[in-house]
């Protein structure tokens, strides 16, 4: 095991600081973690000695998971009861017989024991049949601890030298069959191949003139460093890292639904190749960025990896059935603990969800050990980060606190009434608080849920309120109550039960039975109500609510006049409550009131006045139903505004200025969020029988990752936490002694370079994938990557400027008949543009591409909302669709006919590489689609603009497409065709040229 | 988009150049097939192998062609083909008197007796309902798999199911696979063409029909049945843009054949080049044949009636039918027809067999529909002697529940416990029935099957070994029956 041939780096350096000091001891003793023990000579020992033969004939067929051998050979007990053992005895034993003989009846497949094993199991009988209870035989993978790939990186690569080269392993390569390189393509060649390749776009034909002509002998190497510097270059390289993800912005299965909100990964992906964030970050980001820095948006959209998958509504909310809900739950959670692993370390996990993998040393177990680290999370909507939200609702606040001094002004010219309702629902009086809102007569404090009877409550402690115009709330005692916070008091009032229901409410309170008081119901539009149900009280500010007042209303003399009329809500006809108004202490109305009752109230308030009260008490009789409301509570101004010419303007502006700043609100919109992972407690993860969520065994796995059978890899136990699980994970995924992690992305990067990876499976590093072609380079590149602080882009560099990469693609016979698949690179490959380079180049060469950057993607569909929603779509012929192909808004059921013709990946899969076919479908989409003939208009269009006569245009044209001049017979066959059939058509036969879709 | 010969001079054959024999199959793979293929260089390699035959099948082959028809959204059972008289007596009584149970959408209501009457039919007595009045006529010709079930009651992982053999997206179809290891019969048809509802696509969308981690050669061509429409994609320029015909189509295919050929003159010995000019080609012949196939102009008043072509009930779907058995006849070798839609939870009347709240009229519906179109068809595949080498197989996702759904008991809830499947022609005993559920159709109890052993045995039929037709992706060589699968051989001729 790599940790440990050097375990001292990984504590002294990689023990991140955030990691509590438990989690990092037990890590250090999974790396250190070896066993060996010394057997005695001569003795049968059945782990040793037997457990190896019946795992590599025998289990098989004969295990508890196959349907094949009727016996299980994992643990002693069918073998004891079915007497195929007889300890002691081995002749006697049905075991010995079965494996013996002329034609042995046993292995039924394979070749027959030899005579040393049989003997083993002979003497391991007859000196007893001793099977410890721990051990149980399971079926050997084909590939264990020693495979290539799970070997530390060789001592030598690690070492620095600075003088070694892609061309040197690729070279030696090369000699030992006999084979040369082939000569450096020519420079139209190579700035087509480096554009394509890097940035996913042709190079302009002033580009290609250029570089031909560059006298610099350090134009091809500029070149490199222009293209990893263009924005363009993390556009074309996130579509391949997407590809791995899985990336859609629906969900997928039957109710496909819109992500709305899963871009902002996306994005991510683009900025973190432009940017070169060290791939140790990327990762780490990506399964951990919301525990890495919880407060940076940029970090924690990262986390959309986890989430960029396919995820099953129906099954997850929809149905009612728990099994299914289970089933879909499983199915979810393999899916991310698949991407993760295989994107990372390129390792197939997802085979030991049902049983032990067969070729690889992963554990059945340790597949449940990977779930338990994803088991808390979600696929949702979240905060992109807390700052976010925070921002947001402070920008918010500040929108709504502008509208509300805007509405107060307008109000006050248009000598409208303050509504006292409105202000127990937080509002400014005109329309600016929440209907519902209540306030906790027991604490002042704002309350929105319905509550019941109210625990805890003391009469006569007044409590100060956290809205502005309210000067304090209370419920009132028996004798003296404090009903201000200048300590006015109320002496006369009744004796009450001391109990209280909900809060005081602009609106009904909860339960309220009726909202009518008298003729008029107060919970209708143009009307409004305090609900106050019995006993409690509440004190408006008059101070504060007059402070807003413009200055020439300080010389009107009587300031206002409150009207409102008081109620009863509950059932109870006959008078069963009291309510009180009181200004500055004074009691102005009060009286013991039932169903039928309704009292209008009405009184002036001089300038002078600071405190207006309203109190309901229960009248001494139980407080039940004692739902006294207040409907239409106003503070009217006496004196009628003036109508100035002055006036009217100001007002117009306000409204102006309202309107404004409502749309402000409208387009500050909800606070950003973006799809990725919420998280939860996880549950206990139980190893399922055969991946069945109905049948889990009772082993409890703990958070852990794959120890190769080496080890026994778990970060903590059930009590971790959810964050520290995905932090351990990517700390192991991304530690410089993880053999894969490194050696996965430079073969990617390999692959994507030359369109065959040195290793040729790329997400498979295990039995069942491919050998490496040039170990020791895959080996040098992956210590570059580590040794240049995780750069890309410096990997990238040393792949695109080697000769490997330089060489012409020319044929050559006799190396092929040598290496017919060049794997050993006697040639540069010729490849084919992926879907969404087709795509994307044909808009460059039309001069129609759109090169906006970022948000939300494009939608070349027309979208229907349904139980399963439509996508129906359309040719995109308008600049908002002729942005690169990576921001197209990705549809997984309903996939893009056009680009999935072309081979686009199919976001139900993780595609470590693109199929390249050539179907007849293909021929029609590129010659007949809509798209392709709007755009060889376009096409057609801009060569009228940049040339004048017909020969220029043609030539015009093959440099836009091919990046070289027409040949003499090409001009006068393309001349032909202009003259006969138009322009477009000839742009329509270049955009479906051979020569267009694949580059030397 | 016809093809041109006139620049032969420029279509020097290329020097033979090393190109190995696997990329000349990898080019030609669409044509070819996997086990032709596999074949050709195992014979290569050790000389003429006994073990597989000439064309690469495994064993002799009994089906040259799959006609599949896909009822999504949950046929009923216990409404349709599975017997169970038990229903009639318990009729009203709980179906679940404990309460334990928990359907997908509902808790289980009383037991609720087939909607329709069921009576035995033909020489092998066997039952079917009143629903298909039509099919009983051909029930002597079709094998029942009475033990269906499926490992999700949800209709997305349940339709993939049935057409992958997976419950999760991105497997590729069984017409996939068949065309993946067979190839195609046909030099001027897609292999594998797929005829969706015209209403729309099925619970799970195009995927249902995907080639998932195949190579999109084995894709499945979807024909287009309304009429007025191209019956391929992009088979012609849209009638919108100006400047287009056949002349222009000419003259632009010829210079482009000619900068193709030139262009691979200069790179000798590349076989993908090569494949893509040649695609070019069979795109022409598409041109022709697929206005060809979807013209059914030529059949007579009979066939167009009996097909329901004259119902506007029953024409959508019958006319799927129709041009299923024409695309057979032409050398198509995997059709698959959709009949019903996308699930909606509409009111008026379901898109699909997905019969909640009124199953009489949902499945009344579109029984009548499968009922016309399906029995003209084995008919009319057996009167034409078609039929012998074509297998007709029908299936749904999952089953319905035997005990009644909502206030009034007027649907069914979905069962992944139980369905039935049935099969005809190619190599398929006529009247048998395998396999049984429990008393009431609750649950598959006598030889319960997944989706695996239909496939196997569908494979089998094609000359292909199940376990031996394989595809590598990310780790795993995958195969259609996962590690499962086993011969119904009771159903088999």
């Amino acid at each position: 095991m790599w940790a440990q041939t050097n375990p001292a780096p990984f504590l002294s350096d990689q023990v991140p600081e955030n990691m509590d000091s438990a989690v990092s001891s037990r890590l250090a003793l999974i790396f250190c973690f070896s066993t060996s023990v010394v057997y005695a000579d001569g003795a049968i020992d059945f782990a040793r000695d037997v457990a190896p033969i019946f795992e590599q004939h025998c289990v098989r067929c004969h295990s508890s998971l196959s349907s094949k051998g009727d016996l299980s050979l994992e643990t002693f007990a069918d073998l004891k009861d079915n007497e195929y053992v007889v300890a002691g005895e081995a002749e006697d034993s049905h075991l010995l017989q079965v494996l013996t003989g002329n034609q042995p009846q046993m292995p039924k497949a394979g070749r027959p024991l030899s005579p040393k094993e049989v003997d083993t199991i002979r003497r391991w009988i007859n000196r007893g049949a001793e099977w410890p209870d721990d051990v149980f035989v399971r079926e050997k993978s084909k590939a264990d601890s020693s495979w290539w790939s799970l070997q530390p990186l060789s001592a030598e690569n690690l070492q620095h030298t600075s003088d070694t080269t892609v061309d040197q392993f690729v070279q030696s390569k090369l000699s030992e069959l006999g084979l040369q390189p082939t000569a450096e393509a020519d420079r139209r060649t190579l700035v087509r191949r480096l554009y394509i390749d890097m940035i996913g776009l042709p190079p302009s034909p002033e580009v290609v003139a250029t570089f031909v002509a560059d006298p610099d002998p350090q134009a091809y190497e500029n070149l490199v460093d222009q293209l990893l510097a263009s924005p363009r270059f993390g556009e074309r390289w996130a579509r391949h890292w997407l590809d791995i993800a899985h990336y859609a912005d629906t969900h997928g299965f039957e109710r496909d639904k819109r992500r709305d909100n899963a871009w902002h990964y996306r994005d991510y992906v683009i900025r973190a190749f432009n940017d070169d964030k060290p791939f140790d970050h990327f990762l780490r980001e990506q399964i951990a960025g919301d525990v890495i820095a919880p407060d940076d948006a940029d970090v924690i959209v990262a986390t959309g990896f986890l989430a960029a998958g396919p995820w099953d509504f129906v099954g997850q909310e929809e149905t009612k059935s728990p099994e299914l809900r289970r089933a879909a739950r499983a199915l979810d959670l393999d899916d991310m603990v698949t991407q993760v692993m295989t994107a990372t370390v390129g390792m197939t996990v997802n085979c030991a969800r049902c049983h032990d993998h067969k070729l690889d040393p992963i554990l059945q177990r340790e597949y449940y050990q990977l779930t338990a680290v994803f088991a808390g999370l979600k696929r949702a909507d979240r905060d992109v980060s807390q700052q976010a939200r925070k921002d947001h609702a402070a920008k918010k606040q500040t929108l709504e606190n502008a509208i509300s001094e805007v509405q107060v002004q307008i109000g006050q010219l248009e000598g409208k009434a303050i509504d006292l309702a409105d202000i127990v629902g937080g509002g400014n009086g005109f329309g600016s608080g929440k209907k519902g809102l209540g306030i906790d007569a027991r604490t002042g404090k704002t309350q929105e849920r319905p509550f019941g009877d109210l625990g805890n409550v003391k009469p006569g402690d007044f409590r100060q309120c956290e809205h502005r115009f309210v000067d304090g709330v209370f419920v009132p005692a028996n004798q003296r109550t404090q009903i201000t916070s200048t300590e006015l008091s109320a002496n006369d009032l009744p004796a009450n039960s001391g109990k209280a229901w909900d809060m005081i409410r602009n609106g009904p309170v909860s339960s309220q039975f009726s909202t009518k008081l008298g003729a008029t119901d107060f919970n209708t539009a143009g009307h409004s109500m305090i609900g106050l149900h019995a006993n409690a009280g509440i004190t408006f500010d008059l101070q504060a609510i007059r402070s807003g007042w413009s200055d020439d209303d300080a010389d009107e003399a009587a300031a206002f006049r409150f009207s409102t009329t008081a109620g009863y809500g509950g059932r109870t006809e006959e008078p069963s409550a009291e309510y009180y108004v009181l200004l500055d202490g004074e009691l102005k109305a009060s009286r013991k009131i039932g169903r039928n009752d309704a009292d209008a109230i009405a009184f002036d308030i001089l300038r002078a006045a600071k405190f207006l009260t309203l109190i309901s008490t229960d009248g001494g009789d139980g407080y039940s139903h004692d739902q006294i409301s207040f409907g239409d509570p106003r503070l009217a101004r006496v004196v009628a505004s003036h109508h100035t010419v002055e006036r009217q303007q100001q007002l117009a502006d306000l409204q102006q200025r309202q309107k404004q700043l409502a749309e402000e609100l409208t387009q500050l919109g909800e606070p950003p969020v973006f799809f990725g992972v919420v998280a939860e407690p996880p549950p206990e993860v139980n190893v399922l029988v055969r991946g069945n969520p109905e049948t889990p065994t009772v082993e409890v796995v703990q958070p852990g990752t794959l120890g190769w059978k080496k080890a026994d890899v778990t970060f903590g136990d059930q009590q971790m936490d959810e964050g520290q699980r995905r932090l351990a994970l990517a700390n192991w995924i991304t530690d410089e002694q993880n053999p894969l992690t490194a050696r996965v992305i430079v073969n990617r990067l390999w692959h994507w370079h030359f369109g065959q990876g040195i290793v040729d499976t790329p997400s498979d590093f295990g039995y069942g994938g491919g050998q490496p072609s040039h170990p020791k380079l895959l080996d040098w590149l992956a210590a570059e990557l580590i040794r240049s602080q995780w750069s890309l882009k410096h990997i990238h560099r040393l792949i695109v400027t080697s000769h490997a990469y330089r060489q012409s693609s020319e044929h050559s016979k006799r190396a092929a008949a040598i290496d017919s698949d060049n794997r050993l690179l006697w040639r540069m490959n010729v490849r084919r543009l992926e879907a969404e380079a087709v795509r994307d180049s044909v808009l460059a060469v039309t001069g129609k591409l759109n090169a906006e950057m970022f948000g939300p993607g494009y939608r070349d569909f027309d979208y229907q909302e349904a139980y399963a929603p439509i996508y129906t779509y359309k040719t995109a012929n308008s600049p908002d669709l002729w942005r690169r192909s990576v921001y197209r808004f990705v549809v997984r059921t309903t996939p893009q006919q056009f680009l999935a013709t072309l081979d686009c990946a199919d976001p139900a899969n993780f595609t470590p590489k693109r199929n390249v076919t050539t179907t007849a479908q293909q021929s029609l989409a590129m010659f007949n689609n809509d798209f392709m003939l709007k755009q060889s208009e376009y096409f057609a269009e801009r060569l009228q603009r940049d040339a004048k006569t017909l020969e220029q245009q043609i030539d015009r044209a093959f440099q836009l497409a091919f990046s070289r001049p027409a040949t003499e017979g090409e001009r006068t066959a393309a001349g032909r065709l202009v003259n006969d059939q138009g322009l477009p058509h000839l742009c329509r036969v270049l955009l479906n040229a051979n020569e267009f879709v694949y580059v030397d | 988009m016809p093809i041109s010969r006139n620049n032969q001079n420029d279509a020097a054959p290329p020097e033979n150049s090393g190109t190995s024999r696997r990329e000349i199959l990898q080019a030609a793979a669409g044509g070819f097939g996997w086990l032709a293929a596999q074949a050709m260089m195992q014979q290569e390699a050790t000389a003429a192998s006994a073990a597989t035959l000439a064309n690469g099948t495994h064993h002799r082959a009994k089906a040259k062609a799959v006609i599949q028809i896909f009822c999504p959204g949950g046929m009923s059972q216990v409404d349709t083909f599975d017997h169970k008289p038990e229903l009639v007596k318990r009729e009203g009584k709980p179906f679940d008197a404990d309460g334990k149970l928990q359907f997908f959408a509902s808790k289980p209501g009383n037991c609720r007796p087939s909607f329709w009457r069921f009576r035995q039919h033909g020489e092998s007595g066997l039952w079917m309902s009143d629903l298909f009045p039509e099919l009983a006529t051909c029930i002597d010709d079709m094998a029942f798999i009475y033990s269906m079930h499926s490992k999700s009651a949800l209709h997305g992982p349940g339709c993939f199911m049935m057409n992958t053999g997976f419950t999760s997206p991105g497997f590729p179809s069984m017409g996939s696979w068949v065309t993946y290891g067979l190839g195609s019969e046909s030099e001027n048809l897609p292999a594998f063409v797929v005829l969706p509802d015209p209403a729309g696509l099925p619970p799970g969308g195009i995927i249902n029909w995907g080639s998932g981690f195949l190579p999109a050669v084995y894709q499945a061509t979807t024909l287009e049945t309304t009429a007025g429409r191209q019956p391929i994609a992009d088979l012609f320029p849209p009638s919108t843009v100006a400047n287009m015909n056949r002349d222009a189509d000419r003259a632009d295919l010829d210079l482009l054949q000619q900068l193709n050929r030139k262009h691979l003159r200069e790179r000798v010995g590349n076989t993908d080049l090569e494949a893509r000019i040649a695609a070019y080609e069979l795109a022409a012949r598409l041109q022709l044949s697929a206005p060809e196939v979807a013209d059914i102009s030529g059949e007579t008043a009979n066939t167009v009636q009996s097909y329901g072509l004259d119902d506007q009930q029953t024409s959508a779907f019958g006319r799927q039918c129709l041009l299923a058995r024409r695309l057979v006849e032409r050398g198509v070798r995997f059709v698959q027809i959709y009949c019903g839609a996308e699930n909606t939870t509409a009111k008026k009347i379901r898109p699909n067999w997905d019969s909640h709240e009124d199953l009489s009229r949902d499945h009344g519906h579109w029984g009548r529909v499968l009922d016309v179109g399906a029995s003209a068809l084995l008919k009319d595949l057996k009167a034409r002697g078609l039929l012998e080498e074509t297998l007709v197989m029908c299936t749904t996702e999952f089953g319905r529940q035997p005990a009644g759904q909502g206030a009034a008991a007027k649907g069914r809830d979905h069962n992944a416990g139980a369905f039935t499947a049935w099969m005809a022609g190619g190599g398929v005993k006529g009247g048998v029935g395998f396999g049984a559920t429990d008393e009431l159709g609750f649950k598959a109890v006598e030889s319960p099957t997944y989706s695996y052993d239909l496939h196997a045995t569908a494979l089998h039929l094609l000359g292909i070994d199940h376990t031996k037709m394989t595809f590598y992706h990310n780790g795993i060589e995958r195969r259609l029956t996962d590690v499962h699968g086993h011969l119904i051989s009771e159903v088999m001729v």
